[in-house]
């Protein structure tokens, strides 16, 4: 989106104003940011990728090619010889991980990066929108300029995945945003272009699921409880799985059809709508305060004729 | 002496500069000296924080906590101001006092906190801001109220030693705290506007890390229980320091305002267990509370700190007695404490098998934005009329050779014995 002079011009007027009135109103700025709005749904054009457990080898190739497409440094910390990381950390923004019992049967890879949540809590909870849904294809995706490194997207995260540079005086977010370049190339993300097996694949959203469900539906009894998680999980998420073990087992939380921000910030937005409520409960407590305030003036004075001694406010 | 406050006094026959200040001022300049470090080396170096557990005491102890013992101004502002609870205008000029320096340094201490603090400019820019972000709501509604509000509510002790110390200036400052009254009652409503709105956002905050906040604490009333806490525990603090002070230097203590003010927290602290406890049943939580973990450990501590706080309120109450209402308001205030500490620490669900332990330097850098507000405090209390005592000690600061420019020799004998009676 280019922004012409014009805009420029429109904008900063319209945020002097909402700056003067932050002043004399208390917050009244937020009015017409604040409002109630409907919980996000499904882009149509969304993108995003299938990951089937069952097809993958654990080869990591997807490890080393994502950190390659991102420029990110190897991280060899583990034995310092090869980019072996054992999770997800400054330099890594996709793992894959063993799932496997102490009887060894029924195990299971899992790759892990940023879900991209239909309704993302980060995106939600991020101050200045550091952290953006594409408004096309969903992806999540996070720029330096915007961010203060306060961190809440670690804390608000259902699927602990966001990552902060905690060396240097510079940090930085790290977390998947679906090789957002590669993607503007007409490139697929570096994951899904060099997996061997075809385990984890790219595509829209919709193509997706439908490519999901008929693999249910010619392998029954493969999957488990024929579950894709992300259909609906949390509010849904633009990277789906299939797997044959519990994704409890592979580390996926239990999260309901709401998505958080819709469950849990419902009433906090409908209290800040259109900053109604606080403009009128500041209405009425400088009624009160005011009758009060005649009243206690009153008083002051007279004490301070009786004694002598100055009045203190 | 009389045991009444009827007016603000500065603390008098006391140098500034003593031993425990110096102590103080020792552990500030060594958090100043790590901060440089922190800037330099990076959060990680200076702190025990991680990927898992990325909110530490700075954040959970300094801000969550410190803001609520802080909140006195708020609390006993409504009180005094809203429902007309006139015994508690003598005690307001110190909880201002003390909800400033708490606001101050922990506003602060977020900004070492954050990773990438210079874009924390984007506040200046409401177009810019994300709405519906509760952190948004908490940073922008503190900075503003802490820097507005509560800042000019603190200008009137200052003007009033100006007056006395500056003679020849005293038509323009009287002219001044003329201008002030005229907008005081719309300035103090946005002190407790705001206020309203931040301590609840901060209970939001954690309203968004959903299920990762243990059932027992995540509620969609965390807001509301934010603020109910923030009441209470202002109370306690302002009570609780006001009688240390009045103990450490020998000030008169009127119980009848404390009385009230205990009055008032025990209506607070009972109501919001009975709320807090209602919410859980509600919610059908209540079984987590007996089985045998941390979580429900955690909450029988902090529901036995809240009832022995609730007993000995009432005790206190009865029985009148300093030291009964020193322990009364110390337990109430750790309750808050543990309730505003425990949703984003102990109640808080991280990765499994991550830990987090303050490291040193984390622990000294909050301890020293601690001592910097105390620091303030005592030199505050020492230098303006902020704790409340009677007019009797009035009339003895003033024949302090520190503070003689603020005798009146133009009071008459028989408005004096008026003041003293």
């Amino acid at each position: 989106m280019t922004m012409t002079r014009r805009d420029l011009l429109t904008k900063i007027a319209i945020g002097s104003v909402s700056a003067v009135a932050a002043g004399c109103v208390t917050g009244s700025a937020l009015t017409g940011v604040v409002h109630a709005e409907e919980p996000l749904k499904v882009l149509p054009e969304a993108v995003g990728m299938l990951y089937d457990a069952t097809r993958c080898v654990g080869c990591k190739t997807c490890v080393i090619a994502c950190a390659e497409a991102n420029n990110l440094k190897p991280d060899t910390s583990a034995d310092g010889l090869h980019q072996a990381p054992t999770d997800l950390n400054a330099f890594t923004k996709n793992i894959i991980k063993l799932y496997k019992p102490a009887s060894g049967e029924g195990f299971s890879y899992v790759k892990q990066q940023c879900m991209h949540c239909v309704d993302p809590a980060c995106v939600a909870g991020c101050s200045f929108h550091a952290l953006t849904k594409n408004p096309k294809n969903g992806v999540v995706s996070w720029t330096s300029d915007k961010c203060s490194g306060c961190r809440y997207c670690q804390i608000v995260c259902p699927y602990h995945v966001p990552r902060f540079q905690w060396e240097g005086f510079n940090p930085l977010i790290v977390k998947c945003e679906m090789c957002k370049e590669r993607l503007a190339d007409g490139k697929e993300p570096a994951c899904t272009t060099v997996c061997p097996t075809r385990a984890v694949i790219y595509g829209r959203r919709a193509d997706l699921l439908a490519e999901a469900k008929t693999r249910i539906k010619e392998t029954p009894g493969k999957y488990y409880l024929d579950k894709i998680f992300g259909e609906e999980d949390g509010g849904g998420t633009q990277v789906l799985y299939l797997s044959h073990v519990s994704f409890d087992l592979l580390g996926f939380p239990s999260l309901g059809k709401e998505s958080v921000p819709e469950k849990f910030l419902k009433w906090q937005k409908r209290a800040y709508s259109y900053m109604a409520v606080p403009v009128l409960l500041y209405a009425g407590m400088v009624t009160v305060i005011r009758r009060n305030w005649a009243g206690h003036e009153e008083h002051m004075e007279h004490e301070e004729k009786r004694t002598g001694l100055r009045s203190q406010l | 002496m009389k045991n009444r406050w009827q007016r603000s006094v500065p603390i008098h026959g006391v140098p500034v500069f003593t031993k425990p200040f110096y102590a103080l001022g020792a552990i500030t300049l060594s958090c100043v000296v790590l901060c440089i470090y922190r800037v330099v080396f990076g959060l990680g170096p200076a702190s025990g924080m991680n990927d898992a557990y990325s909110w530490g005491i700075w954040k959970t102890f300094n801000v969550m906590v410190l803001t609520g013992l802080g909140s006195g101004g708020f609390a006993i502002g409504v009180a005094a101001w809203v429902f007309n609870k006139k015994s508690f205008h003598t005690v307001m000029r110190m909880a201002l006092l003390t909800s400033f320096l708490s606001y101050a340094s922990g506003m602060t201490l977020l900004a070492i906190d954050v990773g990438r603090p210079w874009n924390l400019y984007w506040m200046l820019f409401p177009w810019k801001w994300n709405g519906h972000s509760p952190l948004l709501e908490v940073m922008v509604c503190m900075s503003f109220y802490a820097m507005v509000p509560l800042l000019m509510e603190n200008i009137p002790p200052v003007l009033e030693r100006a007056y006395y110390t500056h003679p020849e200036k005293r038509a323009l400052i009287a002219k001044a705290e003329s201008i002030m009254k005229r907008f005081y009652p719309y300035v103090i409503g946005t002190a407790y506007v705001l206020p309203m709105m931040h301590q609840s956002s901060l209970g939001a905050l954690m309203l968004l890390a959903g299920d990762r906040v243990y059932p027992l604490w995540q509620t969609p009333f965390l807001p509301l229980m934010y603020v109910w806490v923030a009441g209470y525990m202002g109370f306690a603090a302002v009570a609780g320091t006001l009688l240390l002070c009045c103990l450490v230097w020998k000030r008169s203590i009127d119980l009848k305002v404390l009385v009230d003010m205990c009055r008032v927290e025990a209506w607070l602290l009972g109501s919001w267990v009975v709320f807090r406890l209602t919410d859980i049943i509600l919610r059908d939580a209540a079984g987590l509370m007996f089985r045998a973990d941390r979580f429900a450990f955690l909450f029988w501590l902090e529901m036995t700190l809240a009832a022995v706080g609730f007993g000995l309120l009432l005790r206190a109450i009865k029985t009148r007695q300093p030291g009964d209402l020193f322990f009364a308001n110390l337990i109430t205030a750790s309750a808050g404490m543990l309730y505003r500490f425990s949703p984003s620490s102990f109640a808080f669900i991280a990765r499994p098998g991550a830990i987090y332990f303050p490291s040193a330097i984390e622990i000294i850098i909050s301890l020293g934005f601690v001592s910097a507000a105390i620091m303030g405090y005592l030199y505050a209390v020492k230098t303006f009329a902020i704790l409340p005592a009677s007019n009797e000690e009035w009339t003895a600061m003033t024949t302090d050779p520190q503070f003689k420019s603020f005798a009146r020799p133009e009071v008459s004998a028989a408005s004096m014995a008026a003041a003293h009676d």
